[in-house]
């Protein structure tokens, strides 16, 4: 029996990615979509050969099992109180939240509604990291000291250049999938945040450069550089690279090195072709799984969303106050 | 042709790298060379068919260019008697180990007007060059980010001063103080400065750092220097700005590869990377002081560049040490 999901907004580009996920998944059917934007809920209706609903609420009503939340960043938390009220589990676009009370309730809601709340980092299901985490799991590089981390794209526009609406810029965009991935990696908690933004790349009231500093628990310091720093002729959105410095080695994965470079004419421009793993299918998978009974495996949670937000969150702060931040 | 006399001072390999770089000059002749190990100054002077002057004296009277090649911590134990004999010095990077030292050979070069430069070679690499000239010449707008990485694995040596803390400064101070070198020139003034760092952990030959530098000009630049990398010796940078974006990968713009087996077949050889130049880099260097110094010219490093990177690299290490940030 399929799993029946409806996708909150799609002010979000991920959601485009999750739906076409779901469509292509044998187990989930995507039974609807909802947007402040009735026009864009219709489009994309239409787009993915599904419903569109008037209004949130109707959604939830729907037989819907599961959402997926993927508006801007500020109504995550309403989104996603509004689904755990209405019963369905739910897969949440990242940041989670852009202020800590906000990831409190979200947290709060989904537990006492008893749903599950998941947040989307498909980085986690990337082979590359996996492997690179058996490789350290397994002492290929001795004891870890240090992590160099970048996740640098492309300016998105939009809405995401608008704190009001995205709690921040650049790095409210960009640090959690690689805060995350730390986390997951070292089975470690983030004690000490520091960060520099700047806005020399587009000089608007948003940060598009930032470069966050990161000590955890045991001494293990970490770099990340989550700057839109990715010019328009770039030849792909961008990247996620992670970099382990151990006692007898290093390792160095770049999450998206497999492509294929076409030097396209009629496009006039060069493009990286990728050919790994769907990362976001892979998500999307587990997710259905769950909702269809399976036990978590890879999935981020609520509370994994909450700390790498938090991480972001603690970066501004540490730009405010010119210093360190303890967690 | 009136030959430019120089002399060596300090004959480990940085000596013998402008040895081999003044060899190329005809207008040059090396007349003496000095190192504080007899035997190491006798071999060398056997080798290349040079004098080995007694004494640091010897070898200021019998020279107009001093080239001192030392580790770092002795640069102003020789520099400032240099300067104040009226030679023209050309002192190894970093200018000196302590901002004390620094501060000397900055006031001896300005009292006594002789030419100076520390030698931040980096400048004369042409990759480090084009993009400086690029950077300036506006091709990248507003620069915004930088990213910058130098190095490989810990540096051996027989005397093994890389080792230690108080003669090298560690991997800030003695290896990425070319980036800051080159930023400073590039980008201008660093406000501030936050920075982790192996070297206070005791890990026996091991150091690595990660640096942040904020610009008064509102650019973010991140650094990395390592010395735990067995990979072998490799840098990289990246200059994105509001109009474009330089990148170069030193394993990646490779222009000649060799890869041999061993003689009768056993074991694999290891892969060299090379970029040949008709000069190379230390040459460069060398030949523009040396044209200054012909010609009576400024050099364009000045003692200040030199001082400016120091006093940077020992933000950063207070910063690395002290866990604070540090405003310049």
């Amino acid at each position: 029996m399929s799993i029946k999901v409806g996708i909150m907004s799609f002010a979000h580009l991920h959601a485009d990615s999750y739906a076409h996920c779901l469509k292509s998944h044998p187990n989930a059917e995507l039974v609807g979509i909802a947007d402040h934007d009735p026009a864009r809920a219709q489009a994309k209706a239409q787009q993915f050969e599904t419903k569109a609903f008037d209004s949130y609420e109707s959604l939830l009503a729907s037989e819907a099992q599961a959402v997926i939340v993927c508006s801007e960043n500020v109504h995550h938390a309403r989104l996603v109180q509004m689904a755990a009220a209405a019963g369905k589990h739910i897969l949440c676009e990242k940041p989670l939240m852009t202020r800590l009370e906000d990831g409190r309730a979200m947290l709060a809601a989904a537990q006492g509604a008893g749903v599950y709340l998941f947040t989307a980092f498909p980085c986690r299901f990337s082979p590359a990291f996996q492997q690179m985490k058996r490789m350290l799991d397994a002492d290929a590089i001795g004891e870890l000291l240090a992590l160099r981390g970048t996740n640098r794209g492309s300016n998105p526009g939009g809405w995401f250049n608008d704190p009001e609406l995205a709690g921040g810029g650049a790095m409210i965009d960009h640090t959690v999938h690689v805060a995350d991935l730390i986390r997951l990696l070292t089975g470690l908690e983030i004690e000490e945040v520091y960060a520099e933004t700047g806005n020399n790349m587009f000089h608007g009231a948003f940060d598009d450069t930032a470069m966050l500093t990161m000590t955890l628990q045991n001494g293990v310091f970490a770099t990340l550089d989550s700057s839109w720093s990715r010019p328009k002729t770039f030849p792909t959105w961008g990247d996620v690279t992670l970099a382990a410095v151990g006692t007898r080695g290093i390792i160095e994965m770049d999450m998206f090195a497999q492509y294929l470079v076409h030097y396209d004419d009629r496009a006039g421009r060069i493009k990286q072709v990728f050919w790994g793993d769907n990362i976001d299918y892979l998500m999307v998978d587990e997710f259905v799984r769950v909702v269809a009974g399976a036990e978590r495996q890879t999935l981020a949670t609520g509370e994994d969303g909450y700390k790498a937000a938090a991480v972001a969150l603690a970066g501004y702060e540490s730009v405010r106050r010119g210093e360190p931040l303890r967690l | 042709m009136a030959m430019t006399r120089v002399g060596i001072v300090g004959l480990g390999t940085m000596g013998r790298q402008h040895m081999d770089a003044y060899r190329q000059m005809p207008d040059v002749e090396v007349v003496a060379v000095y190192d504080h190990h007899p035997e190491r100054a006798q071999a060398f002077a056997q080798e290349y068919g040079v004098r080995v002057a007694q004494s640091l004296d010897e070898l200021l009277q019998q020279t107009e260019i001093v080239d001192i090649c030392t580790p770092t911590y002795r640069h102003a134990e020789y520099a400032l008697p240099a300067v104040e004999a009226g030679n023209s010095v050309v002192c190894g990077k970093p200018l000196g180990r302590t901002l004390e030292d620094c501060e000397r050979i900055v006031e001896a070069v300005k009292e006594h007007r002789t030419p100076f430069m520390p030698a931040h070679v980096l400048r004369f690499f042409p990759e480090y060059r084009t993009a400086h000239q690029l950077v300036k010449s506006g091709a990248l707008g507003a620069v915004a980010a930088v990213r910058m990485r130098r190095g490989g694995d810990f540096p051996r040596t027989k005397s093994d001063w890389y080792a230690d803390f108080n003669k090298s400064g560690g991997v800030i101070l003695d290896l990425i103080i070319h980036d800051f070198d080159w930023l400073l020139w590039t980008l201008g003034a660093v406000e501030r400065v936050y920075a982790k760092a192996l070297t206070f952990r005791n890990l026996p030959y091991l150091d690595y750092t990660l640096v942040t530098l904020k610009f008064k000009n509102g650019a973010v630049a991140h650094i990395e220097g390592t010395w735990c990398d067995p990979g072998g010796f490799k840098v990289n940078f990246e200059i994105c700005g509001d109009s474009g974006m330089l990148e170069y990968d030193s394993t990646r713009q490779v222009a000649l590869q060799i890869a041999a087996r061993a003689e009768g077949g056993a074991g694999g050889g290891v892969q060299v990377p090379e970029s040949p130049a008709v000069q190379n880099p230390y040459y460069l260097e060398l030949r523009h002081f040396v044209d200054c110094v012909q010609r009576r010219l400024d050099p364009e490093i000045t003692v200040e560049d030199g001082y400016n990177a120091v006093r940077l690299a020992l933000a950063v290490i207070e910063s690395a040490q002290t866990g604070r940030v540090i405003t310049l």
